[in-house]
């Protein structure tokens, strides 16, 4: 481990046997949580400690276990976009994309361009929006609570443009397979911008007043690092990956809804410590907006969905002057379409790491298997490596710097 | 925090084809499907398999899962199905190395390979029933210690709650639902509830696991 900086320069510290002498301790074993709040919903975690140095530490999950994928096995192809926000409940749009990308794969939709952009923009809004939940809820582990009220603020306002276009908040539902539910509402392009706008004033706000304090710098940097090696080891990717030097990016690696076209980068860090993965969040939040604004540039009026019959509901004019139209609104809202036999899987970057639903279909109107590829069950599995002879209290912001959501770990 | 135990990884990466040719030489069967490249390997072999995998660059383990495949229309094959989902670094190759697997067969863990895979065969474990030989902490992971049974295996009814009625009778939806349909109700006996003071559903009668083995033999 190396050491420990603080305001006044390096720390060297002695294990606590070393400075009392020729003195057994015995280890302590303590449980965190998971009703408690740096645990960021229902986590629990059994530690056993040698004074304050932590020694072995075991994750405990499933308290949120709701059985999506069964679920979903169970209900039409169109009804799995209900159930795939439900999982990470802080990032729905892109937990809704990884599905819907999925089936399109399946069913080899044409999703029109416009459909593409809205979906660009609103995933990478959300990114935004997770991230700003991210460092509210981070520096409020470490007994920050102002930036809480300022991120909370800017989500605030991102919340109401998703739910001008969605009608919800949170649980958003609003894609569909071949594009999305209905279009944007008119004033859309003026919300954007104007979150846009603000934003970029406040994030050079938030990089002084988060990135550059030195309680924080003091905290984090050199603190909990995960190396490279471990990083693969033990399966982490998204922005905590990147923190510790893996260039991996599904946007660039394997671009989906057509990030080819735009212009960003990806930031990567190889410290591996709190400060890299917090690092890493806020340069994302930077090319995201920017990304936003790309597509935004480019939003074309157009459909958005697609005119397939088979797969997407015939538009309400045409019900009351074809029969055809009738006949296929009945057979897809009772009995959905039919893909063909196949299985697929589509990765796509949440903002939590590779997030892809592996979808078999057996030909039937229902998914015969549906496995989220969840990224925040395996970036769990880093806490231990990286919290291991570490402090009890780095320990809590440390899980607060994978940016675990429990709903994404347990389905 | 686990060390590969075979010494410095071979330096060349080979390119994917090759890859695939060794497997095939291990027995692999190699199918195309939209782009996704799967190999079916034996059980004996998917340990060297996924060794040269990471030997050729495909050093992520992202994911393993299971497939139930009892009630998949027309399969002739094992019962079970488990998918390793492995890929490079820079995320542009991604092969799918699948084992098949009948009931009461295992398969050797890979946690000495990635410790990451640690969770995902404790869940494959958890919601399949596969057990993973030398894993070192296979326990259940997602679901409640108390619930019985896998709930992936599509003999594993819908999990509603059994209603209790004013005259103190219990309505099971499964067998409800059984009732309804003609089909019994499962074979693994999932007891209605996880906690005390609900009654347990019927045990599962031979003639369900005749009738289970009858669907699956396609006749």
């Amino acid at each position: 481990m190396s050491p420990r900086t603080t305001v006044e320069g390096p720390v060297t510290e002695r294990p606590f046997n070393e400075q009392l002498g020729d003195f057994e301790t015995k280890h302590m074993r303590i449980n965190v949580g998971p009703q408690h709040p740096s645990t960021h919903g229902v986590l629990r975690l059994v530690v056993d400690l040698d004074g304050e140095r932590i020694v072995s530490l075991r994750p405990h999950v499933g308290y949120l276990h709701t059985g999506f994928e069964k679920t979903m096995e169970n209900r039409t192809y169109q009804q799995g976009v209900t159930y795939s926000n439900r999982m990470d409940y802080v990032n729905g749009f892109a937990h809704d994309l990884a599905y819907v990308l999925g089936v399109e794969k399946l069913v080899e939709a044409r999703v029109p361009e416009r459909a593409q952009r809205v979906r660009v923009i609103l995933t990478e809004l959300n990114r935004i929006a997770s991230h700003l939940v991210f460092f509210g809820t981070t520096l409020l582990d470490m007994g920050a609570l102002t930036p809480f009220f300022y991120t909370m603020r800017e989500r605030e306002t991102l919340q109401d443009i998703f739910e001008s276009v969605s009608g919800v908040r949170m649980n958003y539902g609003y894609y569909r397979i071949g594009g999305l539910y209905r279009d944007v509402p008119e004033d859309f392009e003026q919300q954007v911008r104007a979150f846009l706008d603000t934003f970029a004033r406040y994030i050079d706000q938030y990089k002084t007043l988060f990135m550059e304090n030195d309680i924080l710098l003091a905290r984090t940097r050199g603190v909990a690092v995960l190396s490279r090696e471990q990083a693969l080891d033990y399966g982490l990717t998204g922005p905590s990956a990147r923190a510790s030097g893996v260039a991996l990016d599904y946007r660039k690696a394997q671009p989906y809804s057509g990030y080819e076209d735009y212009d960003f980068h990806v930031p990567v860090y190889t410290e591996g410590d709190i400060w890299a993965r917090m690092s890493v969040r806020m340069d994302e939040m930077v090319e995201s907006a920017y990304i936003a604004r790309q597509a935004l540039d480019r939003l074309e009026p157009g459909p958005v969905i697609d005119p397939d019959r088979r797969i997407s509901l015939p538009p309400r004019s045409e019900l009351e002057n074809s029969m055809e139209a009738v006949i296929f609104h009945f057979k897809l809202v009772t009995e959905g379409f039919h893909p063909p036999r196949g299985e697929v899987y589509v990765p796509t970057e949440s903002a939590r790491g590779e997030l892809g639903y592996y979808i078999v279909s057996d030909g039937g109107s229902m998914p015969y298997r549906v496995k989220v590829r969840a990224p925040s069950l395996a970036n769990l599995q880093s806490l231990e490596p990286s919290s291991l002879g570490g402090l009890f209290a780095d320990m809590v912001i440390n899980i607060a710097s994978f940016d675990p959501v429990l709903g994404d770990v347990d389905k | 925090m686990t060390a590969p135990t075979d010494g410095p990884e071979p330096v060349q990466v080979r390119s994917f084809d090759a890859l695939v040719n060794d497997l095939e030489a291990l027995g692999g069967k190699r199918s195309d499907f939209k782009g996704m490249i799967s190999v079916s390997v034996p059980k004996g072999s998917i340990i060297e398999a996924l060794r040269q995998a990471r030997a050729a660059g495909l050093e992520m383990l992202t994911d393993i899962h299971g497939m139930d495949y009892l009630t998949y229309p027309g399969h002739r094959g094992k019962r079970f199905t488990v998918i390793y989902n492995v890929h490079d670094v820079a995320g542009r190759r991604r092969l799918f190395l699948r084992v098949d697997l009948d009931e009461g067969e295992s398969l050797p863990t890979a946690t000495g390979l990635w410790s990451g895979a640690s969770f995902l065969e404790r869940e494959t474990f958890d919601m399949l029933g596969v057990v993973f030989d030398g894993h070192p902490d296979l326990r259940k992971i997602l679901t409640p210690e108390d619930l019985e049974g896998h709930p992936h295996r599509k003999d594993f009814p819908l999990g509603e709650t059994p209603t209790l009625f004013n005259d103190g009778r219990f309505l099971d939806p499964a067998s409800f639902r059984a009732g309804l349909s003609g089909r019994d109700a499962g074979l693994t006996g999932w007891k209605g509830g996880a906690r005390d003071g609900v009654v347990a559903t019927q045990k599962p009668s031979n003639a369900a696991v005749a009738s289970v083995e009858r669907e699956r033999s396609g006749s």
